[in-house]
């Protein structure tokens, strides 16, 4: 799949045609980062990573290669990270084994978009119990943008209570995917 | 088994909300300095699986990661 199929639509700023290219590329980008993951927080490396590209992509040029803007994401991301665990002076950093595991970005399977793994994954949640649930549901609802105090403090739980459910609810959810012959964690265990 | 004050340290971790810096930059969340190695491998490993979770349950496909980096393109500035 080439996901540079949308890359007209983002060069001309079109926010939603960049969610949809972010969506399908993040779980390549996100295992881009993973031999970084005890050098610097992946998470927060991976959102300025996308809010950089976009930034520039007006000014992007593919090189005619499958997956351009893909790739030159991953180098942006592997490059903050880098960055970040030099200025954080990491004890964790070994850049000579980040070097070996140079990565080049194969294209993303488009898992993410299964409509089967979707309704499997909804009919598990609609297993869960009250508390877990309510407690996903609200990580879904707050979209990243607020922090988990708010989100507890919403559901009249104290922080640790409400970490302790989302914890519950993705083990359940997991171990009723797992039942279901489905492991989300094949693509990087 | 993990000590629950340490799961709460990677679930929050786990999580896509970020603070950001006076110049708008997305900053590491304040519990993942707090995490050992071996925690913040674990990290990466829930974020990941609740990413594809997340994005499975959200009507347009999309997960919290997402999410907050379409709500930061889309503020005004």
């Amino acid at each position: 799949m080439d996901l540079d199929a949308h890359l007209p639509h983002i060069v001309a700023g079109d926010a939603d045609a960049f969610g949809r290219w972010a969506s399908a590329a993040e779980q390549e980008l996100r295992v881009s980062l993973r031999p970084f993951a005890a050098a610097a927080d992946c998470e927060a490396v991976l959102q300025e990573a996308l809010l950089r590209v976009w930034q520039v992509a007006p000014r992007f040029e593919p090189d005619g290669r499958p997956n351009a803007l893909l790739r030159f994401t991953v180098r942006v991301a592997r490059n903050l990270a880098l960055g970040e665990a030099r200025r954080m002076r990491s004890a964790h950093l070994d850049e000579e084994a980040l070097d070996r595991a140079h990565y080049e970005a194969s294209g993303p399977a488009p898992a993410g978009a299964d409509p089967w793994l979707r309704q499997v994954i909804a009919a598990c949640r609609d297993e869960l119990p009250e508390k877990p649930a309510l407690a996903l549901g609200e990580r879904l609802r707050g979209g990243g943008c607020e922090p988990d105090e708010t989100l507890a403090a919403r559901l009249g739980m104290r922080a640790n209570t409400f970490l302790q459910n989302v914890t519950r609810a993705r083990k359940l959810l997991a171990e009723c995917l797992s039942r279901r012959g489905i492991n989300l964690e094949a693509e990087w265990r | 088994m993990t000590d629950p004050d340490d799961d709460a340290l990677l679930e929050a971790v786990a999580g896509a909300w970020r603070e950001r810096d006076a110049y708008g930059a997305v900053r590491s969340h304040p519990a993942w300095h707090d995490l050992d190695a071996k925690g913040r491998d674990e990290a990466w490993a829930r974020a990941a699986q609740s990413r594809k979770i997340e994005a499975a349950l959200d009507p347009d496909g999309l997960s919290t990661t997402v999410r907050a980096l379409l709500s930061r393109i889309r503020a005004p500035r």
